[in-house]
C-alpha cells in the first residue's frame, strides 16, 4: 500500500520533473538549430555539458547579498514546480496527489512563484538584478488573473475543481475546441510564469541576464533546472485542463499524457525562439486592457457552454 | 495519504534545490572583493541596490487586490454553477461587471501606464 500509494507517486513526479527539463532543453536547442542558431555540439549532449559546466564552475557572489534568500530562491522555484506537477493526473487511476482543490493548489503555484522570483532579484543585492525582480511583479500580478478566470473556465463543466474531473468532463470533447480562448491565453500565461521568450522580463539580455544577472555556478545550475522543470509542470496542467489529459484511442493514458506535454512544451519553445520581447512598459497595458477582458469572454463562453 | 504525498514530493525538491548548491560549492573558495563587485556595465555602484525605487505601476497591485478577493468567491461558484443555472449567470456576471467598470475607470486615469 504503501509502494502504490507514496513511492510511485512520488517518483512519478520527480522522474517527469528530470526528464522532462532535459528534454526542454534539448527541444530548445533543436528549435534553434532548426532557426539557424549556431551549433556546437548535438542537442542531445548540449544541456548535460552545460550542466556540468555550471555545476564545477565557481559561485560568484556579491557584495552583501542575502545570503538565506539568494540560496532558497532557486531551491524554492523548483520545488513549486514539483508542486505543481504533483497534481497533474496521469490516468484514471495513476494520480500523484488527487486533491478535491487541485486547481487551486496550482492557483497559489502561480502566485508563490511571483514572490520567488522576486526574491531571487531582490536577495542579491545588485541594481540589475532588483530592476528585474521588479518588471517580473508587474508581469506576474498581471498574468495570474488571466490565468484564475481561463482556469475557473475549465471547472465549469466539470462541476469541480480537481484536474481529474476537469479531464474527465472532456470525455466528449476537449476544451481546446471547447473554450478556444482558453489555451491561448494559459499559453501566454505560462510564458510569463516562466518568464521565457517573449514575457522574459525578469532574466532579459537588456538587464544583463535580471535577477540572474550575479548569478554563476551550482545556484544558476538550480536556477536554470528550475525555470525548466516549471516549464515542464505548466505544460502538463495545459495538457490536462485543454488537451484532454489522459484521454485518447488505442494507446494507454500516460503515454497520450507524454505525448501531449511534449506538444506543448515544443509550442511554447517555438514561440519562445520566434517572437521577440514584448516591452516591460507596454506589458501591464497588454495584460489588462487587451488579454483580461478576452479571458472574461472565456469565461463567459465556457459559461454558456456548460449550460446548454 | 495526498497532502504527505505533496509534502514529501515538496521537500523532495527543496532539499534537491539546497543540496546542489551546498554539495558543489562547500569546497569552493570565496570569489576576490574585486569579483564581488556587482556588474554595472563597468561603472561603479554609487548607492545602495536597495535605495529608492519608483514602483510606477504601484495602483495596478491595488486593482489586483480586488480581483484577487472575487477569485475567492470565484471557487466555490465554479463547483455549484451548473447546479445553479441562470441565477449563478446573473450573480456573477453583475460581479464582474461592477470590477470590469473599476478597469475601466483604472484605463482612464492611466494606471497601466509604466513611464
Amino acid at each position: 500500500m504503501i509502494v502504490s500509494e507514496l513511492l510511485l507517486p512520488v517518483f512519478v513526479v520527480l522522474a517527469t520533473l528530470a526528464v522532462g527539463a532535459y528534454l526542454v532543453g534539448v527541444i530548445d536547442g533543436a528549435i534553434g538549430a532548426a532557426l539557424g542558431a549556431p551549433r556546437g555540439q548535438s542537442a542531445w549532449l548540449a544541456p548535460l555539458t552545460q550542466g556540468a559546466w555550471l555545476l564545477t564552475q565557481q559561485a560568484n557572489t556579491t557584495e552583501a547579498p542575502d545570503w538565506r534568500a539568494w540560496r532558497l530562491a532557486p531551491a524554492l522555484y523548483l520545488a513549486l514546480a514539483a508542486t505543481g506537477l504533483a497534481v497533474v493526473p496521469w490516468s484514471p487511476t495513476l494520480i500523484p496527489t488527487d486533491l478535491t482543490t487541485s486547481v487551486v493548489l496550482w492557483g497559489s503555484v502561480e502566485a508563490l512563484a511571483t514572490v520567488v522570483i522576486f526574491l531571487h532579484g531582490w536577495s542579491a543585492n545588485t541594481l540589475l538584478a532588483l530592476i528585474g525582480a521588479y518588471r517580473y511583479v508587474a508581469l506576474g500580478l498581471s498574468y495570474i488573473l488571466i490565468s484564475m478566470f481561463v482556469l475557473i473556465g475549465v471547472a465549469l463543466p466539470a462541476e469541480s475543481l480537481q484536474f481529474s474531473q476537469v479531464v474527465a468532463s472532456q470525455a466528449e470533447m476537449w476544451n481546446v475546441i471547447r473554450q478556444p480562448l482558453g489555451l491561448p491565453l494559459f499559453l501566454i500565461v505560462g510564458l510569463g510564469m516562466t518568464f521565457w521568450g517573449p514575457f522574459n522580463l525578469a532574466d532579459s539580455r537588456d538587464l544583463a541576464g535580471g535577477t540572474a544577472s550575479a548569478v554563476s555556478g551550482p545556484p544558476r545550475l538550480v536556477w536554470n533546472l528550475a525555470r525548466a522543470a516549471m516549464l515542464v509542470a505548466f505544460s502538463g496542467v495545459a495538457a490536462s485542463a485543454f488537451l484532454g489529459g489522459w484521454l485518447g484511442p488505442w494507446l494507454p493514458g500516460p503515454l497520450w499524457m507524454v505525448i501531449k506535454m511534449l506538444v506543448v512544451l515544443a509550442v511554447l519553445l517555438l514561440i519562445g525562439r520566434l517572437v521577440p520581447r514584448v516591452q516591460p512598459e507596454r506589458c501591464v497595458t497588454l495584460m489588462w486592457v487587451v488579454l483580461l477582458p478576452l479571458s472574461f469572454i472565456d469565461l463567459i463562453w465556457a459559461g454558456m457552454e456548460a449550460l446548454l | 495519504m495526498e497532502l504527505l504525498t505533496l509534502l514529501i514530493v515538496l521537500l523532495v525538491a527543496l532539499g534537491a534545490g539546497l543540496g546542489v548548491q551546498w554539495l558543489a560549492m562547500c569546497h569552493q573558495t570565496m570569489p576576490t572583493y574585486p569579483q564581488r563587485a556587482p556588474f554595472l556595465g563597468g561603472g561603479l555602484p554609487e548607492t545602495h541596490a536597495w535605495n529608492r525605487y519608483h514602483v510606477r505601476y504601484y495602483p495596478m497591485t491595488l486593482l489586483l487586490i480586488a480581483f484577487e478577493m472575487e477569485m475567492m468567491f470565484m471557487y466555490p461558484w465554479a463547483v455549484v454553477y451548473v447546479e445553479q443555472g441562470m441565477k449563478a449567470v446573473m450573480e456573477m456576471g453583475m460581479f464582474l461587471a461592477i470590477l470590469s467598470v473599476g478597469i475601466v475607470y483604472g484605463w482612464r486615469e492611466g494606471v497601466f501606464k509604466w513611464q
